[in-house]
């Protein structure tokens, strides 16, 4: 009979030195082990094994393997308000570019298209009026006036700029600015209105981003 | 805070509870690391590998031993090290003296509260078991230190390790055998008070 122990009662042995066998196998291996040396002397080589691998010298860390933010890919949150900022400012932005580009081509638009410009634009377009956009207009103000005298006086007296010469008009334009100038300062501020909000919410988004980074730094400062 | 929390808050993005866990962790996986790899520089890379890895996946931990999870990362950070390690070959981990000799018991082997004669102890046994574990093959390697080097239990061995639980079992049988082989060559080096601690059945 050969008493080498297997491959598989060298698993058995190891399995139950650390006490991982069914209490029927520990049973069956302690008997085999009581009336075989060869089964124990393997047992014996196993458990010095695992002594000495227990009591291996444990090194300390060289150094510690803490992560930092940068380390890790961390970078401050957005505040929640940040996007909504800046859509919001872009918007203002781009409104900005668009009625500035609007007045700037009204300014720039050459004389003969003055007429066709003459229904000015609801929001600004101040520029785009000149004292030839009164002159022509004058005219077809005043036709509608013509079959009654007295209405014409009013008209007259009224708007006496509509009823006068194209010569005077130019002259009363440019002394005295007519009636639809009352509300160009406040159609010219829209620009500015503009420019103040986009100024306004990207600062706001500025801010907020500048506190979250802050709170983040305090929070890790390595 | 204990470890649960800690888990939770880093796997919310909190840096600094799982920094917490780095600093509670860090020497197992640097010393699982170095049994593994044999070289402390590539072990402290592989240990700060394994903890950069394990940040940026703590989402993916679901419950069970946090140890063993974390050893699975070193395990894999020295299975990456060592294909590089292939590509690109090292100096050993003894290094050597002015003559070209190994240094027996290099200076940085040495724990500054052991006596002269204790640290030379420790450096003998340290470069007993170092040199047997290098022997094995790396499968087995990585079995053994996780169970007897690292304390984990089979099932936690074969978490880390990625194993079917027999194959640990196998593993484990094979590698004690081997290294009980190769320890017997040393054994006259060993020092007494191991000998002794072995002959007691500790």
């Amino acid at each position: 009979m050969n008493n080498s122990p297997s491959f598989r009662d060298v698993e058995r042995l190891s399995a139950y030195l650390d006490g991982h066998l069914s209490p029927t196998e520990t049973a069956r291996l302690e008997a085999r082990l009581a009336s075989e040396p060869a089964l124990r002397a393997v047992l014996e080589d196993l458990r010095q094994a695992r002594t000495l691998l227990r009591h291996t010298p444990r090194r300390r860390a060289p150094r510690n393997f803490t992560l930092t933010p940068r380390m890790a890919g961390l970078r401050p949150p957005v505040p929640g308000g940040v996007p909504l900022l800046s859509w919001a400012s872009a918007l203002a932005a781009l409104l900005f570019f668009c009625t500035f580009s609007g007045n700037l081509i009204g300014q720039l638009a050459p004389r003969s298209a003055a007429p066709a410009a003459a229904p000015l634009p609801v929001m600004g377009g101040g520029p785009v009026e000149s004292a030839d956009v009164f002159t022509e207009a004058a005219p077809l103000l005043a036709a509608p006036a013509e079959p009654e005298a007295a209405d014409a006086a009013r008209l007259a007296e009224t708007t006496p700029t509509l009823a006068a010469t194209p010569e005077e008009t130019i002259f009363a334009a440019q002394e005295e600015p007519a009636q639809p100038q009352a509300k160009r300062p406040a159609a010219n501020l829209w620009p500015f209105v503009w420019l103040a909000l986009a100024a306004l919410l990207g600062g706001a988004a500025l801010l907020l981003r500048w506190a979250a980074r802050r709170r983040f730094r305090r929070k890790y400062p390595y | 805070m204990e470890e649960p929390a800690l888990i939770r808050a880093a796997q919310r993005g909190d840096l600094e509870a799982f920094n917490r866990l780095v600093l509670a962790y860090q020497e197992a996986l640097f010393n699982t690391a170095l049994r593994i790899l044999g070289d402390e520089d590539l072990a402290a890379d592989a240990a700060q590998e394994a903890f950069l890895s394990a940040f940026r996946a703590i989402h993916a931990y679901r419950g069970g031993s946090f140890r063993a999870w974390l050893l699975r990362t070193v395990t894999n950070a020295c299975y990456d090290e060592l294909r590089r390690r292939k590509r690109r070959p090292t100096t050993p981990l003894d290094p050597e003296g002015d003559d070209g000799e190994e240094v027996e018991s290099p200076r940085w082997l040495a724990d500054p509260s052991d006596s002269p004669e204790q640290a030379l102890e420790r450096a003998e046994l340290e470069h007993a078991i170092q040199h047997c574990l290098e022997a094995l093959p790396l499968e087995f390697r990585v079995v053994v230190v996780l169970t007897d080097i690292q304390g984990l239990d089979y099932k936690e061995a074969a978490r880390a390790a990625r194993l079917p639980l027999g194959t640990v079992k196998s593993r484990l049988a094979r590698a004690r055998l081997r290294l009980r082989e190769c320890l017997q060559a040393f054994w006259e080096l060993l020092p007494a008070a191991f000998r002794l601690l072995e002959e007691r059945g500790a």
